[in-house]
């Protein structure tokens, strides 16, 4: 589903915010409208539309006058910004067009006719856009810059996998790692640095190779615990300059194949879901430790949880419990937990191929995160 | 500006003017929080009334600013968060963090005792 687009409308006429703004509203986009350039200046301070489009005559501020303040400010002189005016003396269009304007279009136009122009713009800048970033990607693939795994990890008497799905299918802040020390041992990292994008995604490998580095170090030092790795690991991010700026949510959890059990423990994640096969029941686990290098002590605890057949652990990122309701973007995680609960206990890779994850995709609005683990026979 | 301000008794208090404070905002936000302590300002009250959702880059800009709060011997506590806002601080244990008060009266009248 294309997300909607936004729109900008300046003009001091009422009358013409209200008409075009329905015809557009019409067509999908959303509206904001602005009764003056000054009124636009501070709407952009609080949102980012796709797209500009403004009128000449205004008082105060004119539209060429809007339009070269917005060319001097980084921020906003990318916005593509189009003049839609009843304007048409030929000298002033041209000086229009010259303000680095995509278009200059006379308010006469039919409706229909603008709204293509804009749509046919906004394709453009979209399939543009897409292009530069498959490069990208195809760039941090070639450099083996993954923060999501190849494949799942095979342990003894376990099922492990995962689902994801990147924010706009730009790479983000999720990251996921599977760590196979021996037969007996397997780490399961899931976290989410908080932020959006390419930036987040940039620090997804930083704490990445902080988490791998400080599962090995404690390995090979006999210990075993995942309360103490994240000690570790939340004690090097809080010092260092490079990401304490940056925080991430962790959920770490060594698998024993040996001992057919789970250690737990959580850096900020939301709740894992532990699924009882024998008594079919939910049971929420909440760690109690703060997000990695927030504070100098995290206060990160520990649970030991004995698997048995059927049973199921399901770690989840934020993203997921995110929904665009009727009156916008909300955060709900017991909704979330009330539409999931019906799958649990089915086969994750039915679960994988199943409407609730095919409408969560659809819906989403950050990145989205899953691992599920299952003890088999 | 994605921040207003006004004092209240001993604190200042920072109002977020968007009702969704996300990415595009974020580092608006982390950058005032920065000003208002480099101010000199001791104790911030960050007012959630006007947001009705929050991502987690502008939540990420908030803890961030908390770090920098403390090390500036500065405190940030938070106000007027809605109800699915307020349990996804409890989720992700942010109320261990941060004071949360209901209202950004409440929170002035806790620095004023």
């Amino acid at each position: 589903m294309p997300v909607s687009k936004k729109i900008l409308l300046v003009d001091d006429n009422q009358l013409v915010l209200e008409m075009m703004g329905r015809a557009l509203d019409k067509e999908g986009f959303y509206c904001m409208k602005a009764i003056s350039a000054s009124a636009a200046m501070d709407m952009l301070k609080l949102d980012t539309p796709d797209i500009i489009l403004s009128d000449y005559h205004m008082p105060d501020m004119n539209g060429f006058q809007f339009r070269q303040n917005l060319i001097g400010m980084p921020d906003y002189s990318d916005i593509p910004f189009m003049f839609l005016t009843s304007e048409g003396d030929n000298n002033l269009m041209l000086e229009g067009i010259n303000l680095e304007a995509v278009d200059y279009i006379l308010k006469g136009t039919p409706v229909p006719v603008i709204v293509s122009k804009i749509n046919n713009f906004l394709h453009t800048v979209r399939e543009q856009h897409e292009r530069a970033l498959k490069e990208l990607s195809k760039a941090a693939v070639s450099l083996n810059l993954n923060s999501i795994p190849q494949k799942n990890p095979i342990v003894k008497g376990f099922d492990v996998d995962f689902w994801h799905k990147p924010f706009q299918n730009y790479p983000g802040g999720d990251f996921i790692d599977f760590i196979t020390i021996n037969e007996q041992y397997t780490f399961v990292v899931l976290g989410d640095v908080m932020g959006k994008k390419w930036g987040a995604w940039y620090f997804s490998f930083g704490f990445l190779s902080y988490i791998r580095a400080a599962v090995r170090i404690c390995i090979s030092e006999g210990n075993f615990s995942t309360k103490s790795i994240l000690q570790k690991i939340n004690a090097v991010v809080y010092h260092d300059p490079v990401v304490n700026d940056v925080l991430s949510s962790l959920s770490l959890i060594m698998i024993d194949t040996v001992d057919a059990s789970i250690k737990y423990s959580g850096a900020g994640d939301l709740p894992l879901l532990y699924y009882n096969s024998a008594e079919k029941t939910t049971v929420q686990i909440t760690s109690a430790g703060m997000l990695l290098g927030l504070m100098p002590d995290g206060d990160f605890d520990e649970f030991i949880l004995k698997l048995n057949t059927g049973d199921q652990i399901f770690l989840l990122t934020d993203g997921i419990i995110d929904f665009e309701g009727v009156e916008g973007k909300r955060t709900d995680y017991n909704t979330f937990i009330t539409a999931i609960t019906p799958y649990l206990g089915e086969s994750f890779s039915e679960f994988k191929k199943g409407n609730f994850l095919k409408e969560k995709t659809i819906a989403h609005v950050d990145d989205c995160s899953l691992i599920f683990l299952q003890k088999i026979a | 500006m994605i921040l207003t301000t006004n004092t209240n008794k001993n604190a200042l208090i920072a109002n977020v003017e968007a009702k969704e404070a996300n990415l595009t905002v974020a580092d608006n936000l982390k950058e005032e929080l920065v000003a208002l302590i480099d101010k000199g300002n001791k104790f911030i009250v960050v007012n959630f009334e006007n947001v009705v959702y929050v991502d987690s880059s502008f939540l990420g800009a908030l803890v961030s600013s908390l770090k920098y709060a403390i090390a500036n011997q500065a405190d940030i506590v938070i106000a007027g968060l809605n109800k699915d806002i307020f349990a996804l601080f409890q989720l992700i244990r942010l109320d261990k963090a941060f004071k949360i008060f209901t209202t950004a009266d409440e929170a002035a009248a806790s620095k004023a005792l």
